[in-house]
């Protein structure tokens, strides 16, 4: 027995002896050896590591089919499965990782601003600590180039383009209504708290034939998935306050977000040119609630509900006793959105909004009442058939079901309005050629039940990687954007406006720095063209508007070369021209002025717990009509300047005293004339400036945050 | 009997080399680790990991490894890599050992590696994270000595950084480091308490 067993330990022994040798050379795509990658055969004890020459050689007890593996940081990883006796003497070339930092990335026309991006315009700390952004996302996206500063509007106008251009989309779910109502002359804001937000992708041109009705931009917003911790944040402003408050249980949670403002008290402290009957007040609540299912997949709801009312009578040369402005506006919008994995490298993205938007205007002593549901439905596939090959498909549905009155003083109500639905699909491309070379290619089709019209419009972007650190872009589209509400209230009988754009970029990156230049064309067609001063009922209109923008962004960054300094400068030169609405003629439009440029730093104080910053802008004059000179938009306003100033500073982990001040300097900024409608005894039409309503703008707030850590706070708020 | 005799001492024998191969590997593994080939050790604890489907310890190395050559970086793209990599054994591990207060902390020095190649990028979000992940961590092992030193420590930089007293960050190490004195893991290759290290933090808190 013993015999036995001695002998069966020893075949034991034996059989692990009996080895086979695997041996080979690890390279890359152009053969150099891979020094030190890992190569063994799955699910054994038995690999190496490559030398010094790439090779490797190993031995094992392994016998039958097998998987050999190899893998190295920033590259594929590679298996095999072989017979063991085969695997001798083998070149394993690996692919170079795409998803690696370094590899190209398509990005004519976009600027990211978000954690995981692989280059960094801007952080998202950045869209708040900004000083002339004051809290709103959309001022610190007005510092990058692309943009004109509008300051009277607050809007984006991007490239020549109208705001109406530009659209916004949360979660990739469409957003009707994203600015606050306003009076003339007084800038707007984003309706959304940009805490909300992990990811902002600012596209100016050539994006993706996912997004459509869009002629210029477009505004990707994502929201967080999970909230960190619960936590109750309150804010104390001289323009209002907040409270929020937000809960996770399980695999849920709900964050809560209230805010009043009324100016009222500013406006008592420091009067500006208007007189106010009721100084703007507005509430608003968002409400959001995500919960992650045992799968991963994710469904994110959000609601938001704002109410806003003012009354201002404000200066105007064509009414004596000033041009009063009354409004009340509610807004309620819906988002809801979800993601999951279907397995095999499929991925479902759903959605859907749904807004409505009710207002009430008072214009002199006349009634405008105007309410809009909007609705948009949205699928998305995506498929990955390799690392380097992926597809997009998906279709979506938008409804927009608008409605206006207006009562004239002493005189009855009109109604009108209309129903638009539109919808689209969309196939796109990822290619990888290589580490250096990707291309993305999708094609988008329309079809408007209103216009009664079908649209196609093909896009198409390249990028090459010339260097470690440089790289090139191109990129081409065709956009259709339908008429805006503002025509299509009046008349259907349109198509939809048309712009094509073509880019070309060149990005020189590397830590801590970027720098990218880019050129554009947008050639404008079927712009809307009318016959009457402002667009009526009694209007002519057509499609036979045309224009075109060209032009050439300039940005650099640089983090930390000087110590605790961040700095950006801009630097936009637009050319455009546009013959549409009621021109005469083709000329350059009021809200573009040919220069823009803009410098934004910030440095951090060790020793007083502060971050202060600056953002100066500039843009070159901007042109309006003189009716005592012969013409159309012949003259040019001053240049614009304004330098804005913030501080915030740390009293401690969780409380933030906050100062900002817009235009410190108070340089009187002319955006235009108003001349009056008759001209005077000698022949003369007068005319008045339109000017902010106040040269400078100060803001205060001190912000608390209560959670269990005892750290958070919301510098990340202001 | 003597089959049974027999099946035994074969099962046995069987069951010792799979069980040594598995022990002779991770030691070797640390052995490398010891000697400074970091790569080599990673490398070996990721082919150990691809063998033992069922045990959290050799990814959770393997991540450690990463983790820990990241800081100091310069260069982003080798930094993300490394990163990258070191949460893919990360999420493998916590997919075979949930709730591990090892792994939830070792989460949170992954995130630290990243606020401290750029803290305004990445500070913003994963502070958050890394305060929620240490509560948790604490939550489910209140008396683990390398969750409570991880949680001090995380507690001091903040701290700090406000330039306020660390000294009650200060006991709360002390306590760890008690602990981990006492400390008897039954797992063979368990986390050990770094007390050299722990007592570095403690000079450092008491400055």
């Amino acid at each position: 027995m013993r015999h036995i067993l001695f002998f069966l330990f020893a075949i034991l022994q034996f059989s692990t002896v009996a080895q086979t040798t695997i041996n080979g050379i690890v390279t890359d795509s152009k053969n150099h050896p891979i020094v030190g990658a890992n190569i063994y055969l799955d699910g054994t004890y038995d690999g190496t590591t490559s030398n010094d020459e790439g090779k490797f050689s190993f031995s094992t007890s392994q016998k039958g089919l097998q998987s050999l593996v190899v893998s190295y940081l920033s590259y594929e990883t590679f298996t095999k499965t072989a017979e063991v006796s085969s695997l001798k003497n083998l070149t394993i070339k690996l692919k170079d990782d795409i998803n690696s930092l370094d590899a190209v990335v398509i990005n004519a026309g976009t600027f990211e601003a978000n954690e995981k991006a692989k280059v960094t315009v801007l952080k998202p700390l950045d869209i708040v600590t900004t000083a002339s952004a004051a809290g709103d996302f959309l001022g610190a996206l007005q510092t990058l180039p692309g943009t004109s500063a509008v300051a009277e509007d607050g809007r984006l106008f991007v490239r020549g383009g109208e705001a109406e251009e530009t659209q916004i989309f949360i979660d990739g779910i469409r957003v009707f209504t994203p600015y606050t109502p306003t009076a003339n002359n007084i800038p707007t804001r984003g309706r959304y708290s940009p805490f909300l937000f992990k990811g902002i992708t600012f596209s100016t041109g050539g994006y993706s034939a996912e997004y459509g009705q869009a002629l210029s931009s477009v505004l990707l917003l994502n929201t967080i998935d999970e909230p960190d911790q619960e936590k109750t944040e309150v804010s104390f402003m001289t323009v209002g306050l907040g409270v929020g408050n937000t809960q996770i249980w399980g695999k849920n949670s709900l964050s809560i977000n209230t805010s009043y403002v009324n100016l009222a008290p500013y406006l008592a402290a420091f009067p500006d040119r208007n007189s106010w009957s009721k100084p703007f007040q507005s509430g608003s609540g968002e409400l959001i609630y995500r919960h992650t299912f045992q799968d991963d997949s994710m469904l994110k709801m959000y609601g938001a509900f704002s109410y806003s009312d003012f009354d201002v009578i404000q200066e105007d040369i064509n009414f004596v006793e000033g041009f009063r402005f009354g409004l009340q506006n509610r807004n309620f919008y819906l988002n809801s959105s979800y993601k999951n994995n279907l397995g095999n490298n499929w991925k479902i993205e759903t959605g859907l909004s749904f807004t409505n938007d009710n207002s009430t205007l008072k214009i002199i002593d006349d009634l405008v009442g105007s309410n809009e549901n909007s609705m948009h439905f949205k699928l998305k596939l995506r498929k990955q058939i390799t690392n380097r090959f992926k597809f997009t498909l998906g279709s979506e549905y938008f409804i927009t079901n608008f409605n206006e009155n207006y009562t004239p003083i002493n005189n009855q109500k009109f109604d009108y309005g209309f129903n638009n639905q539109l919808s689209a699909t969309f196939v796109e491309t990822d290619v990888f050629f290589s580490k250096n070379l990707a291309a993305k290619i999708g094609i988008r089709a329309e079809n408007s039940h209103l216009l009664n019209e079908f649209t196609l419009s093909p896009r198409a972007s390249i990028s090459y990687k010339s260097g470690k650190n440089s790289q090139f872009s191109l990129a081409y589209g065709q956009f259709y954007q339908q008429p805006k509400n503002e025509y299509l209230k009046f008349s259907q009988q349109f198509s939809s406006e048309n712009t094509s754009h073509l880019i070309a970029n060149f990005q020189y990156s590397q830590q801590n720095e970027i720098f990218r230049i880019e050129a554009y064309f947008k050639d404008y067609r079927n712009l809307v063209k009318f016959d009457t001063e402002m667009p009526n009922f009694s209007s002519n209109f057509n499609n036979d508007g045309v224009g075109f923008a060209k032009g050439i962004d300039v940005f650099w960054r640089q983090n930390q070369k000087i110590k605790n300094t961040d700095y950006w400068i801009s630097y936009s030169f637009l050319d455009t021209e546009r013959d549409y609405r009621n021109y005469p003629i083709a000329a350059r439009p009021n809200f573009a002025s040919k220069h823009n440029f803009s410098i934004v730093a910030k440095h951090w104080i060790e020793n007083l717990k502060s971050q202060v910053g600056f953002t100066y802008s500039f843009a070159s004059g901007r042109s309006y009509t003189n009716p005592n000179e012969t013409g159309f938009l012949n003259n040019e306003t001053n240049n614009y300047n304004s330098l804005s100033l913030n501080w915030a500073y740390l009293i401690d982990q969780q409380k933030i005293l906050y100062f900002s001040v817009n235009n410190a300097l108070g340089t009187k900024n002319v955006f235009g004339y108003n001349y009056k409608n008759t001209p005077d005894s000698n022949g003369f039409y007068d005319r008045q400036a339109i000017i902010p309503n106040a040269d400078s703008f100060f803001f205060v707030g001190f912000f608390w945050t209560i959670s269990d850590d005892k750290k958070s706070n919301q510098l990340n708020n202001l | 009997m003597k089959k049974v005799f027999l099946f035994i001492g074969l099962f046995f024998a069987l069951n010792a080399t799979s069980q040594s191969n598995y022990e002779k590997a991770m030691q070797q593994a640390f052995a490398l680790w010891d000697e400074g080939k970091s790569t080599e050790a990673s490398q070996l604890f990721e082919r150990i990991a691809a063998a033992e489907k069922e045990n959290w310890l050799p990814s959770f190395y393997a991540a450690t490894i990463e983790i820990l050559g990241s800081f100091g970086i310069k260069d982003e793209t080798i930094l993300n890599a490394k990163l990258t990599k070191a949460q893919e054994f990360l999420d493998e591990a916590s997919s075979i050992s949930e709730n591990n207060p090892e792994i939830i902390i070792t989460q949170a020095l992954l995130n630290t590696a990243y606020i401290a190649f750029d803290g305004q990028r990445y500070g913003m979000t994963m502070s958050g994270k890394n305060s929620q992940l240490y509560a948790k961590a604490l939550q489910i092992a209140p008396k683990n000595p390398r969750v409570i030193l991880g949680n001090a420590e995380w507690n001091m930089g903040a701290a700090k950084f406000f330039g306020q007293s660390t000294k009650p960050f200060c006991d709360e190490i002390k306590r760890a480091i008690k602990i981990g004195k006492e400390e008897k893991n039954e797992l063979q290759f368990y986390p050990k308490f770094q007390l050299k290290r722990a007592e570095g933090v403690l000079k450092k808190c008491e400055e």
